[in-house]
């Protein structure tokens, strides 16, 4: 598995530089824009739900204490094990030390953006142990020796002719066809009997059930329950910002999670896991842990707390242009577009990942579909100003800034250069987008800039009307 | 200090939370009410056809019947098992009330396999808003019974059937917290080549509903 490597500009010259690339890109979010935007046109009042959705995150992050003691409660209870992890090193220990304890030579692991993040499969290898991913996107990358490019396809980067030819390489039994349903049927055989040689099963969780103790995974392919149900040992994964009250909270956020996700209502196995067998059971696993992580999400509650609401649905990156420009790996982080463009800065520092948030048009679209109403852009901004003032921008970023700010003291002057400039750049526009604008390529080679309105906001104002 | 510590006091110094529990509690309904006024508007007045337009929609992809009493069970299985060219030997789910039905020449008794064709269940009620099937696992209810077949066949009772996901919150509330609450809305699917939807991942590619009164 080789991680993204370079610098952000030979990344994304790269990404640029692949045909395949754009081609697979808009095949995977043209369909999701499509389904989501029709999912949404069936819910009225969609604009009130999604604030109603964040209300019911921030309860939990307001009372993040009360809830993860209730929840640990609960889950003590309920026969689990919680660990708690402050970094990626304890948790990936912790996980490691559960496999090597149940003496595991081979773990299946269900999608898990989180897993991602803490480099799960790189202790894993570490470690020695066999890591077989189940779900049918982290199996084709699996094999093709790469990491996720999106957070709910993260093989939005293959087209299917890609995976025709994994699989004809890889799989024991060859996919009869190529067509996409005989691709999937390869899948499910190939995978079969891992399920069950399996030692550990390792998931994520959507949800941490306060009320219950029990967490929540969302999936569709079946992997997840395959994954979590038949070896002797059951490892969770999660964020501690995954904590909500009750289970009626965590499916109220489900119903806004998969519409924005996939424009489905449910996907096909919304699954709460509480605990380990039960006495007369005939299946589960014999030990059930709960590693719970920090990694900044602690300052995250001082610094940017409504980032801390954030689903992990990816409608963002579905929308965002830059995204599908560039795809997934050019961001160099677990989580890319706009919400990995704020959280990537946490996890690695400001000063190595600045680029990604200058990388963004700002053109809102990213908060529009958010289903919490994440500020995306302001947060962007928020890490540009931040980066500014720790002198990590560099010269001739500044030299420009150090232009504008003398233009934008003095606003006469201001409003004349802009009464030059706006209709300037609407010459450049095509539907909406500025796709190449002189002196500016190396901005319009990777990113459309939104078309500028007719005139200024301050304009538009001093006429009286909206701007 | 421990982990554990260290992150609920760098929570507590974010967060100097001295709500009492009560407030804390009311504020938390008040957040599941704000949700509910924003839901669209979903006539409830025939569950049974709600939960049917829904399950047998594209998105969800489950074929339905409907037949007079859970006695009709077996005859509906062994369509099911005619029109798709199945062996007669399949596995029960072992709840009591499917066991005790009288099978004739069907063959329930074979043990749950990696690769069975055909398991029949019973589920413990089902959400109309969704097309929701809600499973609780336990002894009668082992997990594996809606996962591993390429075929699930499943018994629903009408009466079992609740509008909203809020109202299986609520009837939930009322139980005791199972190991694994299955909530299944239609056959095992993926769209993770190209965005487009192929059904059987690794889970049941058939997924058939037998509403019973
Ligand atoms: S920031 Fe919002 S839109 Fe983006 S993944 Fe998170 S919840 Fe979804």
């Amino acid at each position: 598995m080789s991680a993204p490597a370079g610098t952000f500009q030979e990344r994304v010259d790269k990404a640029l530089g692949n045909a395949q690339l754009k081609v697979a890109l808009e095949r995977t979010t043209g369909n999701a824009r499509r389904k989501r935007a029709a999912a949404v046109e069936a819910w009225p009042d969609f604009v009130a739900a999604r604030a109603a959705a964040a209300a019911i995150k921030d309860h939990s992050i307001d009372h993040m204490a009360y809830y993860l003691e209730m929840f640990e409660r609960n889950a003590l209870a309920s026969g689990a094990q919680v660990h708690w992890a402050r970094d990626p090193d304890e948790a990936c220990r912790i996980v490691i030390d559960i496999c090597k304890a149940a003496n595991a030579k081979t773990v299946t692991r269900s999608k898990s953006m989180l897993g991602e993040e803490i480099g799960l499969p790189h202790a894993l290898a570490d470690a020695g142990i066999r890591r077989v991913e189940t779900d049918l996107a982290e199996h084709i990358i699996q094999l093709a020796g790469e990491t996720p490019s999106h957070i709910i396809w993260p093989a939005a980067h293959r087209t299917r002719e890609d995976v025709a030819i994994l699989f004809d390489q890889y799989h024991r039994e060859k996919p009869t066809a190529h067509d996409v349903v005989s691709m999937v049927g390869s899948a499910r055989k190939e995978l079969r009997e891992d399920f069950f040689a399996a030692d550990v099963g390792i998931s994520g969780a959507n949800f941490l059930c306060a009320d219950t103790g029990a967490i929540c995974t969302i999936t569709n392919e079946g992997n997840a329950e395959l994954t979590t149900t038949p070896p002797r040992v059951h490892i969770v994964t999660a964020g501690i910002e995954k904590i909500v009250a009750s289970t009626e909270h965590a499916l109220q956020l489900t119903r806004l999670l998969v519409r924005s996700a996939t424009g489905a209502d449910l996907t096909q196995y919304t699954t709460f896991h509480c605990g380990p067998k039960r006495p007369g059971d005939l299946d589960g696993p014999d030990q059930f842990h709960i590693v719970l992580v920090d990694h900044g999400r602690t300052e995250m509650l001082t610094e940017m707390p409504e980032m801390l609401r954030c689903l992990r649905c990816g409608a963002c990156l579905n929308h965002c242009v830059v995204y599908r420009a560039i795809g997934g790996h050019a961001y160099g982080g677990a989580y890319p577009g706009p919400m990995g463009s704020v959280l990537t800065p946490v996890f690695d520092g400001l000063e190595q990942t600045r680029d990604l948030p200058s990388a963004c048009t700002l053109n809102g679209q990213c908060r529009q579909v958010c289903p919490v109403d994440i500020p995306l852009p302001t947060m962007l901004r928020h890490w540009r100003e931040q980066s500014w003032r720790a002198g990590y921008e560099p010269k001739t970023l500044r030299a420009a800034i150090g232009l504008w700010a003398y233009f934008a003291a003095r606003p006469r002057l201001y409003q004349l250069a802009q009464a030059v400039a706006l209709p300037a750049m609407r010459l450049f526009a095509k539907g909406g987008w500025i796709s190449s604008l002189p002196l500016a390529s190396g901005w319009t080679a990777a990113r459309d800039l939104p078309k500028p309105p007719g005139e200024s906001f301050l304009t538009s104002i001093r006429k009286g009307g909206t701007p | 200090m421990s982990a554990r510590n260290d992150i609920f006091a760098a929570i507590r110094k974010a967060r100097h939370d001295g709500a009492a529990p009560a407030t804390i509690i009311s504020e938390a309904q008040a957040c599941s009410q704000a949700m509910k006024r924003t839901l669209p508007p979903l006539d409830t007045s025939d569950l049974v056809g709600l939960f049917t337009a829904r399950v047998s929609a594209e998105k969800v992809g489950a074929t339905v019947e409907r037949v007079a009493g859970l006695t009709d069970l077996p005859a509906a299985v062994g369509r099911y098992i005619a029109a798709n060219a199945l062996n007669t030997d399949f596995a029960l789910q072992p709840d009591p009330r499917l066991e005790q039905l009288s099978w004739d020449n069907l063959r329930p008794g074979a043990p749950l396999r990696r690769d069975t064709a055909l398991a029949v269940g019973l589920a413990l009620g089902g959400i109309a808003e969704t097309g929701s099937l809600i499973f609780h696992s336990g002894a009668e209810a082992p997990t594996l019974y809606g996962f591993l077949p390429l075929h699930h066949l499943v018994a629903l009772d009408a009466q079992s059937l609740m509008p909203k996901l809020e109202d299986y919150a609520a009837f939930a509330s009322g139980l005791p917290v199972p190991r694994n609450v299955n909530l299944v809305t239609g056959a095992s699917g993926t769209t993770d080549i190209e965005g487009v939807l192929a059904r059987g991942a690794h889970g049941p590619g058939n997924l058939h509903i037998v509403i019973f009164n």
